[in-house]
């Protein structure tokens, strides 16, 4: 074997150890957490493989007190509102920012941003006075509106991203074959950009579906939502793991779900064939 | 079908003038050809007409009415577009039925039309696929389609060929030629290809820098162009043009060049011009000047012949059989009743009395 070639099986060596030590310490949680979820207490903190799985954590969680489904919907409510809502509304804000001419566009634009570096922490108070006086405190629509502020502006930002991507020439020949700006935009723009609009509404709801801060001060009982609800296994009790690993598969499973989405649709590119 | 009329058009971004103060009146039926290099208004022209863009200043009338305050879709024009811009995520049918559809032209009737309009460019066997599965001419056509499937006032026409190969562009050229004939809607069509101006159009419109230079048929725009600039761009190869001094009707440039003009008025700096195939090579001394063989250039049908007298460089056009060794002394006849003159100051065409 020559010195060159044992320095390069030598190098690949090292490379896939690297590479293997950082997928243990990405997987291994998870794949923790998924054993956690199937074992009974008394296994729990034994370390071992081998254990008789059990469904009953998953009974458990979904059965009085812990009522975990109340949970679920809520953050399935939250996140489809705000997305439903976001999305539609940032394709019109970035079409906007990215065709028209406006005065101070690139001000506005920035402002846009610039929400989103304010930390959580400095508004969460004025938001939980806001909510109080009008009443909407522990319920989904404060959840609604605070998400929406969060994504909102990342959306648009995003969107405008894929808009500008986009030639103008089919938008324009709509225009002359007689739509409205607003039909164009449904019937041309929409369809072209639409692996960016799938990926942009996967991200806002995945960023809702995870927003812990709001949630945790705005809700008591009503409203509370999945990564809130999991801090209610921690009791006096103890920390009653095996639900808490229950309660996070059911908080990933939509996750796993919408990154095959995601990927698919970052593959496919649409706009081929309107221009040269 | 309508008449197209700018008065006193201009188009301002900023500091950049587009187009200045232009008026131009497209007669119904016409087949109106702009033409000029890059970036000399004639696009924007256009996309004033179309309503894709708004003039700073003056009127825009199609038919009857000032369009100047209505968006294109009621100007019921149809655009054709360089790149096509084709509707991607719809089959073939649907892109040519999108104008159909938006006017609430329903089932069997829509599918008729789309049906009749994809038959006249030869594109109903393609109806069910999209465009990405269609070459470059394919997608052309089906844009075509798109803008007769309906009959609009004015067909509005892009560099529509520009993105084809050579031999395309030929038939292609010759199919929209057809296709205006056979509709007879009044066409505006956007090109800096000057045989694309003189094989389509009625009238040609040589614009430059923002302003039209001139409008006339190709014949007299080939013929007699109006200036310096329509006289250089138009023709391949380009027109000879010679600097030298005018008076008392003669011309006379360094090199032995003399010509008579039958233009008496005019004394000073003048600009002559004569088209390489009004230029007949002859044995030395037998023409009106002698000059050295510099290049032979075999096109197919003739041969080229670029010869050197004084400062000046001329192109004569000579039979095909023709073959001289670069150095030679040939002689050059030009042919007197198709010599141009420009005045080398104000650039414009000087003509006899």
């Amino acid at each position: 074997m020559s010195p060159a070639r044992r320095r390069k099986l030598l190098w690949q060596a090292v490379e896939s150890a690297i590479l293997l030590g950082a997928l243990f310490l990405i997987l291994f949680p998870i794949l923790w957490m998924a054993l956690t979820a199937f074992k009974r207490p008394v296994d729990l903190f034994g370390l071992t493989f081998l254990f008789t799985p059990t469904l009953d954590n998953f009974r458990a969680i979904f059965a009085h007190p812990w009522n975990i489904g109340h949970t679920l919907l809520n953050s399935f409510i939250v996140a489809a509102a705000t997305v439903a809502i976001s999305v539609p509304a940032s394709t019109l804000a970035a079409y906007a920012f990215s065709r028209f001419e406006l005065p101070f566009k690139g001000a506005l634009f920035f402002t846009i941003l610039a929400t989103q570096f304010i930390p959580a922490v400095v508004v969460v108070l004025p938001f939980y006075l806001l909510f109080r006086d009008l009443g909407l405190l522990d319920t989904v629509y404060a959840l609604i509106v605070v998400n929406l502020a969060i994504v909102t502006p990342f959306a648009t930002w995003m969107l405008k991203g894929f808009l500008d991507a986009v030639p103008t020439e089919s938008e324009e020949a709509a225009l002359v074959d007689g739509a409205t700006r607003l039909r164009v935009i449904l019937d041309v723009v929409v369809p072209m950009i639409w692996p960016g609009v799938v990926v942009t509404a996967v991200f806002c709801f995945i960023l809702t579906w995870n927003e812990f801060l709001f949630a945790l001060i705005l809700t008591r009982d009503d409203a509370v939502t999945l990564p809130v609800g999991i801090t209610r296994f921690r009791t006096e009790r103890g920390d009653l793991w095996e639900l808490i690993a229950a309660a996070g598969i059911l908080i990933s499973i939509p996750m796993f779900l919408l990154a095959s989405v995601i990927q698919r649709h970052f593959v496919r590119g649409m706009t081929g064939g309107a221009v040269k | 079908m309508a008449e197209v009329i700018l008065r006193n058009v201009t188009k301002r971004w900023g500091g950049f003038v587009a187009v200045r103060d232009q008026s131009l009146t497209v007669k119904d039926g016409e087949f109106m050809v702009l033409l000029g290099p890059s970036g000399c208004g004639k696009t924007t022209t256009m996309r004033m007409v179309a309503g894709l863009e708004e003039p700073t200043s003056g009127d825009i009338l199609i038919g009857p009415n000032r369009v100047n305050d209505l968006p294109p879709r009621e100007r019921d024009v149809a655009m054709v577009f360089q790149s096509y811009g084709l509707y991607p995520h719809m089959t073939v049918a649907d892109n040519i039925g999108y104008p159909l559809k938006l006017r609430g032209v329903r089932g069997a009737e829509r599918q008729r039309q789309i049906e009749a309009a994809a038959a006249k460019v030869e594109l109903g066997d393609l109806l069910h696929r999209k465009p990405r599965e269609l070459s470059g001419g394919q997608r052309q056509r089906v844009a075509l389609a798109r803008a007769i499937v309906r009959r609009p006032q004015v067909f509005l026409m892009d560099e529509p060929l520009s993105n084809l190969d050579a031999k395309l562009r030929v038939s292609t050229r010759a199919e929209i030629k057809h296709l205006q004939y056979e509709l007879g809607v009044t066409t505006i069509y956007v090109t800096h290809d000057q045989i694309e101006a003189m094989t389509l159009a009625h009238r040609v419109a040589v614009m430059s820098q923002g302003e039209i230079r001139q409008l006339d048929t190709p014949e007299a725009i080939y013929d007699r162009p109006a200036d310096l600039f329509v006289a250089g761009f138009i023709g391949s190869p380009p027109m000879n043009l010679v600097r030298g001094e005018h008076a008392s009707g003669v011309f006379t440039a360094a090199g032995g060049l003399r010509a008579a003009t039958r233009i008496a008025g005019h004394r000073g700096a003048a600009m002559l011009g004569i088209r390489p195939e009004d230029v007949t090579v002859a044995p030395a001394g037998a023409g009106d000047l002698d000059a050295s063989v510099y290049a032979v250039e075999l096109t197919g049908d003739s041969v080229l012949v670029t010869a050197q007298a004084g400062e000046a460089r001329l192109i004569a056009k000579a039979d095909r059989a023709w073959r001289a060794e670069p150095g030679t002394t040939i002689g050059l006849k030009l042919d007197a009743t198709r010599l141009h003159l420009f005045d080398a100051d104000t650039t414009r065409r000087l003509n006899p009395e």
